[in-house]
């Protein structure tokens, strides 16, 4: 049995405010509790927008969107801000407060809760990041892909079952990278549902199962994300994907870890050092 | 004919931001000639953002701080009223937030792009043709008759990148200018930087992305906490464990030898580690 889905499009069709061309023009997909969902596509095919719509961003969509049981095209979006997290794609479109801590606390103090409760999140969500020590320094002072890293706390604070999550990885450096990955691939394991809109072909391999190729504001392919990577839209294969390849390895998902363990159980044994 | 000048001069560039304990960048000095591509890697917070925001003339004026040493940009100072006069339109400075650099005020992508053109006066008969073969260049010629505001992310950073292009600038400072661009668009971009520097504009880059840059730039300048830790060759600096040590680490490839070299120690795995597919393969199959 196939568990119910946690978030869930049909034949979804939304035009942007005086705009004639459709930004969605029928998209139908769900994804279930603790699946991992990219969105590939090319610059301008409606992967934001479908992002927006499961968050109520934008109004006036036809057909169904559904939020962890939520309407989402109808309820109010502090209503779905008890279930969903949405980090953007600029993380200054989300930091305002003058600490770390404080930008991290904003979405619990909004639901209401008590102070102890906020400072654990706060305290919690910081460290999971890794960004425990800079609780309290401003947003602004630190370097923007710490700055992304402190959004990303502040959309996990609350405890989100549905993270809507908008090229989480652009302009991060590499060990940033891997937080984000890290944090996708434990709240996942913990029932959370991940939706991400991404160039970064490495990082959907590791973080994520599933992926759709968004083209002109329709699905065009719902598949894996290892078959989907190289399609016209989507993001290039990942070069250690390509070496596996290349060397004839035999690693289903090449996901850099598992393509380095080919690797030295393919090669000859080196010689013990003299 | 006019000697060969050094698009970009620091010369013991050192800046400080209001209230931080250390400097953001400290005793900075390189040269980088007309027609080089220059790429900054650092860790965050390594002051590549900052060294661009000074030759920019954006630091400290825009983001508070303290300069001491000197840059120079096609021979003028960045850092005063006249030296930011002669440079207007010479230099296009471009980041990863698009949304803080449409000026906000074309009413279509095609009037966004003529917008500098036409604040430097050019000739509209100029203006017409300059602004499609830039829309052209940045594969958005479609997007003419849309309203910026009303884009995606990655067609904005487009957008950008095409206004800025139309102006044939001598120096490019891009901070992670193409981190919303799909797959086609980092080609683009690519592309795009290897024409300017052909042109014999100085392109400098600040990017993560060392996959991309192994193959793209002719040099990199490596900041370590605002210090210069390594000027020379991208290939050299990936290959050893100084981009490690003083860096954020390689190319995806090189990663995955390092680590084989760390687990197993052979001959095969050791450095100086393979960049891409094709190295690897070369040396491992």
């Amino acid at each position: 049995m196939t568990p119910a889905p946690l978030v869930r499009y049909h034949e979804v069709r939304f035009a942007y405010a005086g705009s004639e061309r459709p930004a969605l023009d029928g998209v139908t997909f769900a994804a279930a509790e603790g699946e991992g969902v990219a969105l590939f596509g090319a610059n301008g095919a409606g992967k934001s927008t479908i992002l927006r719509l499961a968050m109520g961003l934008e109004r006036g969509a036809s057909g169904a969107v559904e939020s962890a049981g939520l309407d989402a095209t109808t309820a109010p979006p502090e209503a779905i801000a008890t279930v969903a997290g949405f980090l953007f794609q600029q993380p200054e479109t989300q930091l305002f407060e003058p600490t770390v801590a404080r930008d991290v606390a904003f979405g619990p103090r909004c639901l209401g809760w008590d102070t102890a409760r906020i400072e654990a999140a706060v305290r919690g969500s910081l460290e999971e990041v890794g960004l425990g020590a800079v609780a309290d320094v401003h947003p602004y002072d630190l370097p923007a892909p710490h700055r992304r890293l402190v959004a990303l706390a502040a959309v996990l604070a609350t405890g989100p079952r549905l993270l809507l999550l908008d090229e989480p990885t652009a302009a991060l450096d590499r060990a940033s990278r891997e937080t984000v990955r890290r944090v996708v691939r434990r709240r996942r394991d913990a029932g959370v549902t991940v939706l991400a809109v991404t160039h970064d072909g490495e990082f959907a391999l590791e973080a994520l199962d599933r992926a759709l190729l968004v083209d002109r504001g329709r699905i065009v392919a719902d598949d894996s994300v290892v078959s989907l990577l190289g399609r016209p839209g989507a993001p290039d294969l990942p070069a250690p994907a390509v070496l596996a390849r290349r060397l004839g390895l035999r690693v289903p998902v090449p996901r850099t870890a598992d393509v380095l363990e080919a690797l030295l159980g393919a090669l000859p044994q080196p010689s013990a050092p003299r | 004919m006019e000697a060969p000048l050094s698009a970009v001069v620091l010369d013991g560039l050192t800046f400080q931001y209001a209230g931080a304990p250390g400097n953001a960048l400290d005793d900075v000095s390189f040269a980088v000639p007309a027609g080089e591509i220059c790429w900054l890697y650092g860790r965050p917070g390594a002051g590549t953002s900052t060294l661009l925001l000074a030759a920019a003339g954006l630091a400290p004026r825009l983001t508070g701080g303290t300069v001491r040493g000197a840059v120079t940009v096609t021979g003028q100072d960045p850092q005063t009223d006249d030296g930011r006069k002669a440079l207007r339109g010479r230099v296009a400075h471009a980041t990863s937030a698009p949304d803080l650099q449409l000026s906000g005020i074309g009413a279509t992508v095609g009037e966004e792009v003529a917008f500098a053109p036409a604040n430097l006066s050019w000739p509209i008969e100029r203006i017409r043709p300059a602004v499609e073969a830039a829309l052209a260049r940045l594969g958005i010629a479609h997007l003419a008759a849309r309203q910026p505001a009303a884009l995606s992310g990655g067609e904005k950073q487009r957008v950008v990148l095409a206004s800025l292009a139309v102006l044939e600038p001598p120096v490019w400072l891009l901070d992670d200018a193409g981190s919303a661009l799909d797959a086609e668009g980092r080609r683009i971009l690519a592309a795009l930087i290897r024409a300017e520097a052909a042109r014999g504009a100085a392109v400098l880059v600040a990017s993560e992305d060392a996959d991309a840059m192994a193959e793209l730039a002719h040099r990199v300048i490596l900041l370590d906490r605002g210090r210069v830790a390594w000027d020379g060759s991208p290939h050299a600096l990936l290959s050893q464990e100084l981009a490690w040590e003083h860096g954020p680490g390689s190319t995806a490839i090189a990663e995955i030898a390092r680590a084989a070299w760390l687990r197993a120690a052979g001959q095969k795995f050791a450095p100086a580690w393979p960049l891409d597919p094709d190295e690897a393969a070369a040396r491992w199959s």
